[in-house]
This record gives C-alpha cells, structure tokens and sequence, in this order.
C-alpha cells in the first residue's frame, strides 16, 4: 500500500467515527475586541514599576522601607523650613537639599532597585513578559524610568514644601518669584541625582537575583567608590583635587552640582564641562549595558 | 559545640555562589588605594583616615560582614533548605555557634588580611596587626548582629543597611553620642590601641569598646539562638 492511500484510509476511517458523533457548541469564542499595543504594555509596566517602588498595592511590609526614606527626607524639609522662618535666613539652598539627603537617595535605589529587576529575575517570569507584544528594550528601560521618576519625587516632594514655606515667609510677588527661581535649580540638580542613581543602580541590581544581595551591592557601588576621591584628593595637585570627584558617583553628582549650581563643598575649578560630560557619559553607559544585559535573559 | 558537617554546608554555600565572588573587587580596592596612594608620595598621616577607616572600617568591614552575616542562615531560610538541617538531631546552639563561627571567620580573613597589607605599606606590621585586630573585634560584633537580624526579621539585608548607613554613617558623624553604640567605632578604637598609632583615633575609649564588643556579641548570639528555637516555617510572602 501506497503512502498516500494509507492516509486516505486513515482519514476515511476517522471520518466513519466522526460522522456517529456531535460537535457541540459550549460557547468557545475568539477575541474580537481591541488588542492593546506594545505602548500599552509599556505604560502598565511603568505605572506598575512606579507603585512597587513606593509599596503601593502591596503588603505593609513592603511600604516601611521607602516611606522610611521618604519620610526622614520630609523630615528633613521641615526642619529645614522651620529653621528658616525662625532665623529669617535659608540653612541650605535648594540646590544643595539632594546633595544633604544623599545617603537617603542611596538607601531608596538599594531598596527599590531591587524590588524593580530582581524579584523578575529569581521569579524567571521574563519569558513571560517578552511573550507579550513587548521589545527587549522596553522592559528595562519601563523600569528606569519609574525609578527615576520615583526618585525625583522623592527628592522634588520635599523641596517643593520647602519652596512653600519659603514663598510664605518672603513678603511680595516678586520675593516669590525669586524664591521659584532659586527653586529650580534644586528640581534640576534633583534630576540629575535621580537619572545618575537610578541607572546605576538599576544596573547593578539587575545582576543579582536575589533582593538582599542586590540591594548591598547597590549600596557598596556608592559607599566604596567615595573614600576614593579622599585619597585622591590628598594625594595630587590642585588639578587631581578638582577632577578628584570625578571617582564616586556620589561626589560626580556634586560636581556637577558646583559646576551648574555653586552647590557648596565642591570646587571643581574649569572642569565643569569634564564632570558635565562624565555624567552624561555614566548615565549612558548604563543605559546600554542593562539593555545589553536584557538582550538575551531568561532569568 | 560546633558541628563540622553544618559548618561545611555553610562554607559551600557561602563560596559555592557566583555572588561572593561579587564581593572579591571590595578587599582588592582596599590595598589598591593604599598602593596607589603610597605611589604617589602622599604621606601615610593624609590618606590613612580616608582608606584605613573611611574605606576600612566604614565601608568594606560592615559591608562584607552584611553579606556575610546574613548569608550565612538568612539564604537558607530564602531557600527552605533550613528545614533540612533543623530536622536533624542538633541543638539549635549549635546551628547559631557553627554559622556565627563561620561567619567571623570569613569575615575576619577577607577584611583583616587586606587591612593587614594595607597596613604594611601605610606603615608598620604593628600597624597592619592593629587593622587586623580590629577587623577580628568587628567581625564577632557585626557577624552576631547580623545573624540575630536574619532570624528576628525578613528583610535582614535592608534592616542592616540601615544601621550601618543610617546610625553608624550618618548619626555616628552628626550625634557624638550615637558612637556608643555603633561597632565600627569599637573596631577603629582597638585597632588604633592594639597598633600603636597615632593614624587612627579611637573616639571611644578601648575598654568601652571591647566590653560593647562583647556585648553585641553575646546578645545577637543569645537573640539568634533563642529565635531559632521558635523558628516557624514560612512560605514566600511579599
């Protein structure tokens, strides 16, 4: 027998037992309605990274450590502005407020970075996001701009009561105005520490798959690299000690913040432009490699 | 007291993983910055507080005690597996006693011999026997808090990086009276008595420190054994 009878004799006699049977209609029906996009997909991940980042729709557990965070910044504001309206004079300038609350940024990137990256990471439940109609890039780049929007919230929430309770204890609109223009270079300076941490520490989290060793070695990355600039600061010339902040993220951001802002405590003489590059250059750096690190992931 | 077959179980667990090898550039660093900084001529009195106690003791001691001290029983209560052991016939004292020995002594090798090198070039080998000294002090103290901090919360990793960013890094500068109570203090002070240095200050008085050394010691050893004791099972939750 040929191969093709034996085919029709086997669809023959499936068709004999077909046809004594009923297909019966259970109310199976194909999707017609709208097929949300990959823009859709990106959006819920970065809404959704937002609300990790800050615990909301989570445990209580999971909303101590950031609203710990969030709150000692807070508090800080408001001593700072109480301070103000007693003394009459600014303790800090808005510019140098993220600067103050650094280790506190530190601390918020070590713990949201984490829950960000790593629980995708040891859940292996990245195959599941790239079924849908989501690029490689997407993903990674959802999650950085939620941290770095929850960063700057962190950062901008209590410079803007700040702001309030300065434009309150100046007299006349244009005290207010001045004080908005103070303000905003805080919200910039803001900007750039959110971008700096965010991507950074983004980057190193998503090496490590399990939260408690991400989040330590997040804080090592910018703990470490600081005594750096101290030892090359003692050790050189004076232009060794102007590009000395150059070494740690942390003292980069100041940097940057002297250069634009005459944020006090770095006097990075004419290299501006060197630390303005630099931050440009680190924060691209990790852009690209945490999408070179998405590129081909399972877990 | 302390049972070997535990403590190998823990010493694989601890080396057998990519992330240890995470914490290696750490130590490196440590004697890079003394060479480089001995390299370039600047005198030992100018970069020993940046890199001996600013990287030192405020950096890569509590960092590497943090992993160390909570990877030690926090990644077996991750895993599950410390079912496993706690299924056996041993006292608990004697899973707390073997992890928290191994803990220090991981810790205190992989801090205490790079401070020790890092000594040597900032000075003398009495110099490097006080770092390292002081390393061993701050091993015990931080590894027995650690571990405690593994069993009395879920997130010991977080917790403890609060205390060293927060209390010992922050308050421990702004408030002289926080000192007291943070053991990176108790590790300069000893280091800076038992080498014999004028490089190093100790803010807080050797005997304080070494009596609050033990103190953390043998209450985190207590706290974690006594948790241990009534330690329940649980799923994976938040």
């Amino acid at each position: 027998m040929s191969e093709g009878a034996r085919l029709s004799e086997g669809a023959r006699l499936s068709e004999g037992v077909m046809s004594s049977g009923v297909i019966h209609d259970i109310g199976y029906q194909r999707y017609t309605g709208p097929r949300l996009g990959r823009g859709y997909v990106t959006r819920s991940l970065y809404l959704h990274g937002l609300r990790t980042v800050f615990g909301l729709g989570r445990s209580a557990k999971a909303k101590i450590f950031p609203w710990v965070a969030v709150g000692i910044v807070a508090v800080v504001a408001t001593v700072l502005t109480a301070v103000r309206a007693q003394t009459g004079r600014p303790v800090l300038s808005y510019a140098d407020f993220p600067g103050a609350v650094a280790v506190l940024t530190t601390l918020f990137c070590a713990t949201a970075a984490p829950e960000l990256v790593s629980r995708d990471l040891r859940g292996g439940v990245l195959p599941l996001y790239f079924s849908r109609p989501l690029r490689r890039a997407d993903y990674p780049l959802a999650k950085l701009a939620a941290l770095v929007s929850a960063v700057w919230l962190m950062l901008a929430g209590p410079l803007t009561l700040m702001f309030v309770g300065g434009a309150f204890s100046v007299h006349g609109p244009g005290a207010v105005r001045d004080e908005f223009l103070d303000l905003l270079p805080g919200l910039v300076q803001s900007v750039i520490y959110a971008a700096v941490y965010s991507s950074l520490a983004l980057l190193v989290a998503s090496f490590a798959g399990r939260r408690a060793v991400a989040a330590a070695l997040v804080v090592a990355v910018f703990l470490v690299t600081t005594p750096i600039v101290g030892v090359i600061g003692v050790s050189g010339g004076q232009a060794a000690q102007q590009l000395a902040f150059l070494a740690s993220p942390t003292t980069l951001v100041q940097g940057v913040g002297g250069w634009l802002f005459d944020v006090s405590g770095s006097d990075v003489g004419p290299y501006g432009p060197v630390y303005g590059l630099a931050v440009a250059g680190l924060v691209a750096a990790c852009v690209l490699l945490l999408l070179v690190r998405y590129r081909r992931v399972a877990r | 007291m302390i049972n070997i077959t535990v403590a190998r179980i823990t010493i694989r667990g601890l080396f057998g993983r990519r992330r240890f090898l995470l914490l290696l550039p750490l130590p490196v660093l440590l004697i890079g910055l003394a060479l480089l900084a001995d390299g370039f001529g600047a005198r030992p009195a100018d970069w020993a507080n940046p890199v001996l106690v600013g990287l030192g003791f405020g950096a890569v001691l509590p960092v590497i005690a943090l992993i160390v001290g909570t990877g030690v029983l926090g990644s077996e209560i991750d895993d599950g597996t410390l079912v496993h052991v706690l299924a056996k016939p041993l006292p608990r004292r004697d899973i707390i006693l073997t992890k928290l020995a191994v803990a220090v002594v991981v810790t205190a090798v992989t801090v205490g011999v790079p401070m020790f090198v890092a000594g040597l070039v900032a000075g003398s080998a009495r110099l490097g026997a006080g770092l390292a000294a002081g390393c061993a002090v701050g091993a015990f103290a931080y590894s027995a808090l650690f571990l405690a901090l593994s069993l009395v919360t879920r997130r010991p990793v977080l917790v403890g990086l609060l205390y060293v960013l927060i209390w010992e890094g922050l308050l421990g500068n702004l408030l002289g009276g926080t000192r007291i109570l943070a053991i990176q203090q108790y590790a300069s002070a000893v280091a800076a008595r038992v080498g014999d240095t004028d490089l190093l200050i100790g803010r807080v008085s050797v005997p304080v420190s070494v009596t609050m050394a033990v103190l953390f010691t043998v209450g985190g050893t207590l706290l974690a054994i006594d948790r241990l004791r009534s330690f329940t099972v649980a799923g994976e939750t938040s």
